[in-house]
């Protein structure tokens, strides 16, 4: 980056920036000054010109005080206009005085135009001015700098008119320290007023495309560009490529004070600058001009995909459309990532990496919504209580985390979530019926009625503790596998049980030791499975003496606990539920036998029935085909009677099964328990 | 044979949080001021239980009983009340007429579910023969119905395993076990159950499987007393099963230990595992323990020829000068028993002897009653793990398994799988794993060791001239290290083969 002196700039009228809503005027307005000025000057058409600056007058003069600078010597120029058309007839002439007296309150330092208007017309302006106003000549040393008359930006001009009395001014530039006075001004009173400044800094003057960008320097934020730099500025611009319009505004980093200082420019959906400024710019203390900054665009390519039907992008809640969402250009940042599906939601916090490609699958949860506490009965700690409730979704990550609304009721709020099916899972909070109120029953319902009861006490040290933790956690369901069944010995390797017949292809042998995994010691089987779990490639390679054998890892199949404390049952349900939803072929099967388990722990085994009889898994080893069978036996055992006959069937599929297990691979075998549950029936 | 349900085993302390822990089920109606004071009574004394004040809590819940006997509460004193006759008393027996009571007039309260499966186990510990489970398998079955959802029903699913295990229903038992488990993988007694289903399998005769679960407890409860107890059973089993390394005599055990018994002639082995030696001169039983002998039983016991130890580790010493000796005193030599080779307690606690000279083997209930099984006479005898015995009889030159009705599962011809033949069996052991060692002398192969697996195949043997031991071995017994201890009379040692 080469830097350059600061060239003399055009003299810039430096005036706060108006609000935008009155910045904005019609345009049509502009064209109808401009032809009420040639409607006069080329045609003579007095009336047509006048009647066309009226308009003007009437569009503009309501929000005066709120015009920009540019609107405001438009309606100047109109009202010196009409005092000139005004004073040509004798009929509108006294409306002339009345146009100035507009003008001078509008825009005290205007200088009426003295080829238009007539000496005596002249005179009656300064008269008027001089009866309401005193003069105060000003000098800036040096110029460019920020002028403001009584905490106002005031343009930069060499004479003011200011109305009698105490008015304080300052003066300011960058890289100098700023001037600031009060004056008295008293009738027909004319002062003088120099502003000299005093350098303490260098300054440096930034152009940056985009605009918008974040100034910091040595790490401290200045503010950001803003603007469009002018025509003035087209050869710089042309150095970068760039048209003026490209560029910001002029930014000017004021405050550099002598030594070595490290300048940051950053947009977002861009990559950052960093620029040195050494110290030939901060010695001896000068004004720069930097060569125009142009931030590169960084982004990355972002894919959304879902084996669910109809989800939506959002990021930071911005929507980008329907799933799938491929390879998108997204600003490299951190995102809010949601997904929003008919039944439940995704979210996910992402990281977009510039010109990296970040895909990924979006399964959705469960939609968990708190409907309040039942009650209006006030309690020590129910504030608390609350409290954590509404901020459980800060939490609890694997549910999409609904608070309840203010002053809605939680009859009402279920009846509503219901009706909208706006959840999958329902959250109430109940105080345990007692003279002091200490226990509070927190009930979580799936939408058809499966329900889990947890009493939390308002003031112990962490009443959702236990609840979050339960919440956060899920069963898993499957475990990666080599194919071999490894026992522990005490102060040895573990021994290799057994090997199906792929790992005894590859030449595992079953009763020798295995001393390695990936080349790194195995002392026990639970080692082993960590270490594994923690494999990242595809294959693993065991060592048993001999050379390493390497090994495909597959995933073997495991059952949810039928209990267990460490779950809660409803979003157990819930989220198998909406996994299903996604899941095809060997997943779905694997998915509707533990929805099926899921639904045994709330012993509702007819519906359990319901998914595992039509479902049919291709595995035959391990939790498979003949777990399913088991399992439809023991359903129909607990319907009574009457299915006896189906429960036989099942089991009698099950005891064909030879490598059939409950659990998980390491289980027991099916068939010998089937035939038990067989020999049972026939008693 | 596993050892007693951990529920009968609960430490004292931990009484009150089981109670704390009642469901919200209770449908019994009450004055609320009733409730109010039996609420302060039961907690009262579950304070004082807390700090071991048990005269004190006993007295609070009794006082509780009189002065609201139809509250919930006074059904969990009921409760409390019952286990402490079982886990501080040691009085099973007592617990009974709470629980009774409990039963009759609390079916509907929060303790009922538990009261039943606690008086289900009193039962069938006190039961004597498997017959006498039944009134145990009603209780836990009516705790399944009455009450499916509680979680008491995974004890009540245990309970029904162990019963119909120790009625030789195998598969029965397997599916208890393991439903038990399913209900309740996170329970207390959840590794206890997978422990059981394992040795089930084992005896079905599925190695393998038998392993895995073992090895799930040892994975998944790596910390617990199961996970210890499944660590010894899987290594047992792969050394004498899978590995089957060559007998080597690895010398004196406890290491460096040499002539420091007197004439040690007996072996067995307690239910922690640790090794019991009768010595001769002394006429008593001691215990091995870090390296010491420490003395069993209260005077000694001269004549003895046979040992046993109960699944409580009550010791049994068989004499031909004294009798049956038991910590309570002694009973003459039950008739036809004139040259006892070897006894052992089962399940029920009855005492197996086996005569030298008489045919069948002789067993002593509880109750002093006798029967005998018609079996050939037996020169040595050991417990099977499936619940029957294995006698050696040289008459038929084989080792037999036979069941508790006297029928033969497993005939194991002396010499089978061996090079050379023996003639004789001087004495058995068992493990808790099915395996059979036996100490051997004569023919071909001579003094020696041989190891069969519940199979009757054979997995081990070594001669004793091969190991280079010159002593007198008179009897074994298997380690849970895989090891065999073996007491040389002659120098006064116990020694180890590995």
């Amino acid at each position: 980056m080469r830097l350059h002196p600061l060239r003399c700039l055009p003299a810039l009228i430096l005036v706060a920036a108006p609000a935008p809503e009155a910045a904005a005027q019609d345009p049509a307005l502009k064209d109808t000054f401009l032809q009420a000025k040639a409607l006069w000057s080329t045609q003579g058409n007095r009336e047509e010109a006048a009647g066309r600056f009226e308009k003007v007058i009437e569009a503009l003069a309501p929000k005066a005080a709120a015009l920009p600078p540019e609107w405001v010597q438009v309606l100047s120029e109109s009202y010196n206009w009409l005092a000139v058309l005004d004073d040509r007839s004798p009929q509108t002439r006294s409306r002339a005085r009345a146009r100035f007296e507009a003008l001078i309150a509008l825009n005290p330092d205007f200088e009426v135009d003295r080829g238009i208007t007539s000496s005596k017309l002249s005179a009656m302006y300064d008269t008027l001015k001089s009866e309401k106003l005193a003069s105060l000549r000003l000098s800036y040393a040096p110029e460019g700098g920020t002028l403001t008359v009584d905490g106002r930006p005031s343009a930069l001009l060499p004479r003011k008119f200011l109305p009698y009395g105490t008015h304080k001014l300052s003066y300011a530039k960058p890289g100098h320290a700023s001037f600031e006075t009060v004056v008295e001004l008293g009738p027909r009173e004319a002062k003088a007023l120099e502003f000299k400044l005093t350098r303490t800094s260098s300054t440096l003057t930034l152009f940056v495309n985009p605009s918008g960008a974040e100034v910091l320097l040595d790490g401290r934020a200045l503010g950001h560009t803003k603007g469009a730099a002018g025509p003035e500025s087209t050869a710089l611009a042309a150095k970068a490529n760039l048209r003026p319009e490209d560029l910001s505004e002029g930014f000017v980093v004021g405050d550099l004070k002598p030594g070595e200082h490290t300048l940051e420019i950053r947009a977002s959906c861009f990559r950052p600058k960093l620029l040195k400024v050494g110290r030939e710019l901060t010695e001896p203390m000068a004004d720069h001009l930097l060569e125009p900054v142009k931030l590169e665009a960084s982004k990355g390519l972002l894919t959304v995909q879902s084996p669910w039907e109809g989800g939506e992008l959002f990021l930071n809640g911005q929507s980008y459309g329907s799933l799938p969402v491929d390879k998108a250009p997204v600003c490299s940042g951190t995102y809010d990532l949601l997904v929003r599906f008919p039944s439940g939601g995704y979210s996910s916090r992402v990281e977009v990496l510039e010109g990296k490609p970040l895909s990924l699958e979006a399964r959705p949860r469960p939609r968990l919504a708190f409907v309040g506490l039942e009650g209006t009965q006030d309690f020590t700690g129910r504030a608390r209580l609350l409290s954590l409730l509404s901020s459980l979704g800060d939490k609890v990550h694997s549910v999409a985390y609904l608070p309840s609304r203010p002053g809605e009721s939680a009859k009402d709020a279920l009846a509503r979530l219901r009706a909208g099916r706006e959840a999958e899972l329902f959250l109430l909070a109940s105080p345990v019926p007692d003279k002091v109120i200490h226990q509070v029953a927190l009930q979580i319902s799936t939408f058809e009625g499966e329900e889990e009861r947890l009493v939390v006490k308002p003031l112990e040290a962490d009443p959702l503790g236990g609840l979050i933790q339960r919440l956060n956690a899920l069963p898993p369901l499957s475990e990666p596998s080599l194919g071999i069944s490894l026992v522990d010995l005490r102060g040895e390797a573990p021994l290799v049980l057994s090997a199906d017949p792929m790992a005894l292809k590859a030449g595992v042998i079953a009763g020798r030791s295995l001393t390695a995994l990936n080349g790194k010691p195995v002392t026990g089987v639970l080692a082993f499975r960590q270490a594994l779990a923690e494999t990242k490639a595809d294959k693993a390679s065991i060592t048993q003496g001999a050379a390493p054998l390497p090994l495909g890892i597959t995933r073997e199949a495991l059952e949810i606990p039928l209990t267990s404390s460490r779950y809660v049952y409803p979003f157990l349900l819930s989220h198998l539920r909406l996994q299903l939803l996604g899941a095809r072929g060997e997943e779905a099967a694997q998915l509707k036998l533990n929805l099926a388990l899921a639904l045994m722990h709330f012993r509702k085994f007819d519906k359990a029935l319901e998914l595992l009889r039509d479902t049919r898994l291709a595995a035959t080893r391990g939790v498979s085909q003949g777990t399913l069978d088991y399992y439809t036996g023991v359903c129909f055992l607990k319907l009574g009677g009457v299915y006896i006959s189906e429960a036989a069937q099942a089991f009698r599929a099950a005891l064909k099964a030879k490598d059939a297990t409950l659990f998980g691979p390491d289980g027991p075998l099916v068939a010998p328990l089937a035939k038990a549950a067989l020999d049972e029936l026939k008693l | 044979m596993i050892p007693t349900p951990a529920r009968l085993r609960l430490p004292a302390l931990l009484l009150c949080a089981a109670s704390a822990q009642a469901p919200a089920m209770a449908s019994i109606e009450v004055p609320p001021q009733d409730g109010e004071l039996a609420e302060r009574l039961l907690r009262s004394g579950e304070r004082a239980y807390v700090a071991k004040s048990y005269k004190e809590a006993l007295d609070t819940w009794n006082q509780l009983l009189q002065s609201a006997p139809k509250t919930d509460q006074a059904a969990q004193a009921l409760l409390l009340l019952a286990r402490h006759q079982v886990v501080v008393e040691l009085k099973p027996e007592a617990a009974l007429p709470l629980l009774d009571r409990l039963k009759a007039e609390f079916i509907k309260s929060s303790a009922a579910p538990e009261g039943l499966v606690l008086r289900g186990e009193i039962l069938a510990r006190m039961a004597r023969k498997p017959s006498d489970l039944k009134d145990a398998i009603a209780e836990f079955n009516r705790v399944l119905d009455l009450f499916p959802d509680h979680a008491a029903g995974a004890d009540a699913l245990a309970g029904l395993g162990r019963a119909a295990r120790d009625q030789g229903q195998w598969g029965l038992a397997l599916g208890r076990f393991t439903e038990a488990y399913r209900t309740a993988p996170d329970g207390p007694g959840a590794c206890r159950s997978l422990l059981e289903a394992a040795e089930i399998l084992d005896v079905q005769g599925d190695l393998n499987g038998c392993l895995r679960l073992l090895q799930r407890i040892r994975t998944t409860a790596p910390q617990s007393p199961e996970a210890q107890e499944a660590a010894w059973r899987i290594l047992v089993r792969v050394r004498h099963r899978i590995q089957k390394p060559p007998l080597k005599l690895e010398g004196p055990w406890p290491a460096g230990k040499v002539k420091w018994l007197k004439t040690p002639t007996l072996l067995a082995t307690t239910a922690e595992g640790l090794p019991v030696v009768f010595q001769y001169d002394l006429d008593r039983a001691f215990l091995i323990r870090e390296g010491e002998a420490q003395p069993l039983g209260t005077a000694p016991v001269p004549g003895t020829r046979a040992m046993a130890l109960g699944a409580d580790d009550s010791l049994v010493l068989v004499s031909t000068k004294t009798g049956v000796s038991r910590t309570g005193g002694s009973t003459p030599l039950p008739p036809l028993i004139g040259a006892p080779t070897g006894a052992f307690l089962d399940r029920w606690g009855t005492l197996w002897v086996s005569d030298a000279k008489n045919a069948g083997l002789l067993l002593v209930g509880a109750d002093g009653t006798t029967r005998s099984l018609p079996t050939p006479a037996a020169v040595a005898l050991a417990a099977h793990p499936a619940g029957g015995a294995v006698l050696a009889s040289d008459g038929n030159r084989a080792l037999l398994v036979v069941n508790p009705e006297g029928q033969t599962l497993l005939s194991i011809p002396y010499g089978k799988d061996l090079p050379t033949a023996f003639k004789n069996v001087v004495a058995l052991a068992t493990d808790g794993a099915g395996h059979i060692a036996a100490l051997v002398d004569g023919g071909d192969f001579g003094e020696g060791v041989v190891v069969y697996g519940p199979d009757g195949a054979l997995l081990r043997q070594a001669t004793f001239k091969a190991l280079g031991i010159s002593g007198r071995i008179t009897s074994l017994a298997l380690d849970r290290q895989g090891g065999i201890l073996i007491c040389d009379r002659r120098n006064d040692t116990l020694l180890r083969l590995n």
